[in-house]
């Protein structure tokens, strides 16, 4: 157990030195070292944290974006659809004021077919009524249809009340003439005996005119200034034309 | 082959040079040899330091040696971890040094003279009281040997000397010890017994040089925070918050 004096100053001042040297050498600059990449890291944590929070701000930003582009395109695919909706009821209501205006032009068309062929009917009718009648009356009364029809004209003329004589007389008066429509020729003695008979019985100075229409069929009329005396056998064949009318028409709400 | 014969207790009895009162022993050749590699070292490891991702694996080393003293200090001081570590550290890395070279053949650790262990511990004797009264004062220091009362006073002194005395005789004799069982072993069985022994020997020199430091970091904590209330969490918090 023995201590050199002399070494033992020499190892504290050894130490001392050591101290000194470490210190300068070794301890600072380590420490520094490791100061310094410990700020490095806190840094790049620092970093990373901000970079971070940027990306969060930037994901709650993107979202909310793409909600309003999702509610903004809701909003238009419900518009569009709202749109094609009333676009189509547009166009249906079109369309069906178009059938419905085709239906009408072509009930109008049928209308007017049926109107044409109840007046050819009419008109078929009452010649052929007429033919059956004439010769009915002929094989009945063996009597010209024409020669009975114009007696039962002077019949008429001369069954006349004062009233109508008067009526006929004041057009006569006033320059206008007396007209015998028929739908056959009447033949000349006939012409000749109602002209008598109009002289006679309506007035002497009377212009009498014979015509022939179709539109009385078979048939007389006498007329002088919007007055007139008719018979025809077109009061029978209204009454079928309007039967017959009926019975189309009851066929075609059948049909529809 | 042995610098220190098996009858010689110390290094210090293997003098090189004499001049007068000037005497160069084998301790203090080993123990500049050994401040030479820690400079020298230091200053190679030093010298391309960097501070990025990576890292030389002697800075590495180094880095977790500092790194290590310094949470020891922490634990113990609790604060001025910086103002304490490089007299911890020099005197931990002297020793440690010191004795991890033992398994060379030829060498002798300066620690295992008792010289040596002395000025270590005189250096810490004198490093408590002034690293107490840097921090507390002349007057508060001083307290701390009156307290809890005056009677105490004895008590304190004969610990401060013992404690001292405990550290140097603690490493001299643990190292000395071991050189000397080793010497005494190759004597006996050359072979096998003295490998074993020269690693629990390496083992030694570390614990040895880890009591050293610590003994004096407590010493130094007992002497700066005496009287100052226990608890120093916040520190801690601290810590935790900077590893984070």
């Amino acid at each position: 157990m023995h201590i050199d004096w002399f070494v033992f100053l020499c190892q504290i001042v050894n130490l001392l030195l050591l101290l000194w040297l470490l210190k300068k050498f070794l301890y600072g600059r380590i420490i520094g070292a490791m100061d310094a990449r410990e700020a490095k890291i806190a840094n790049t944590f620092e970093e990373a944290e901000k970079a971070r929070d940027a990306a969060r701000a930037a994901e709650s930003q993107y979202e909310q974006r793409l909600q309003r582009l999702e509610t903004e395109y809701e909003g238009m695919m419900n518009s569009a659809r709202q749109e094609a909706e009333s676009r189509r009821k547009e166009m249906m209501d079109l369309a069906r004021a178009e059938v419905d205006r085709l239906q009408e032009r072509w009930l109008e068309t049928v209308r007017s077919e049926r109107d044409a062929f109840l007046q050819e009917l009419r008109r078929m009718a009452g010649t052929q009524i007429y033919a059956i009648t004439r010769r009915v009356l002929r094989d009945l009364a063996d009597v010209e249809l024409e020669k009975r029809i114009v007696e039962i004209l002077m019949e008429r003329i001369e069954a006349m009340d004062e009233e109508e004589r008067r009526k006929f007389r004041d057009s006569v008066a006033e320059g206008g003439f007396i007209t015998v429509q028929s739908a056959f020729d009447i033949p000349p003695d006939e012409q000749r005996r109602l002209d008598e008979a109009i002289h006679r019985h309506i007035s002497d100075g009377a212009e009498v005119v014979f015509e022939r229409t179709d539109d009385v069929m078979t048939g007389y009329e006498l007329k002088s200034d919007g007055h007139k005396i008719a018979w025809s056998i077109k009061d029978y064949v209204d009454s079928l034309e309007e039967k017959f009318y009926h019975a189309l028409y009851e066929e075609a709400q059948e049909k529809r | 082959m042995e610098v220190v014969a098996i009858d010689q207790i110390s290094p210090d009895q293997v003098i090189l040079f004499t001049w007068g009162i000037v005497t160069v022993n084998a301790t203090l050749a080993y123990t500049w040899l050994i401040m030479g590699l820690l400079v020298v070292g230091s200053l190679v490891i030093t010298r391309d330091l960097s501070s990025e991702r990576t890292m030389s694996r002697w800075q590495n080393l180094m880095e977790v040696i500092v790194g290590t003293i310094r949470s020891e200090i922490r634990e113990i001081a609790h604060e001025g971890t910086d103002t304490y570590f490089p007299f911890i550290a020099t005197v931990f890395l002297f020793i440690l040094f010191s004795n991890v070279f033992t398994f060379i053949p030829g060498y002798v650790a300066p620690t295992s003279s008792l010289t040596t262990t002395t000025a270590l511990a005189i250096l810490v004797f004198v490093a408590v009281p002034l690293y107490g009264i840097t921090k507390n004062g002349v007057v508060e220091y001083l307290k701390e040997y009156f307290r809890p009362t005056f009677i105490f006073f004895p008590f304190h002194v004969m610990g401060e000397f013992s404690r001292t005395l405990a550290l140097a005789v603690r490493l001299f004799g643990n190292l000395m010890s071991h050189e000397k069982v080793i010497a005494i072993l190759l004597a006996v069985t050359p072979l096998f017994f003295p490998v074993v022994m020269q690693v629990l020997g390496l083992l030694i020199g570390l614990i040895q040089a880890y009591i050293f430091a610590i003994l004096a970091m407590v010493y130094i904590a007992s002497a700066t925070q005496t009287h100052e209330e226990t608890g120093h969490k916040p520190t801690k918090e601290t810590e935790t918050v900077k590893i984070q």
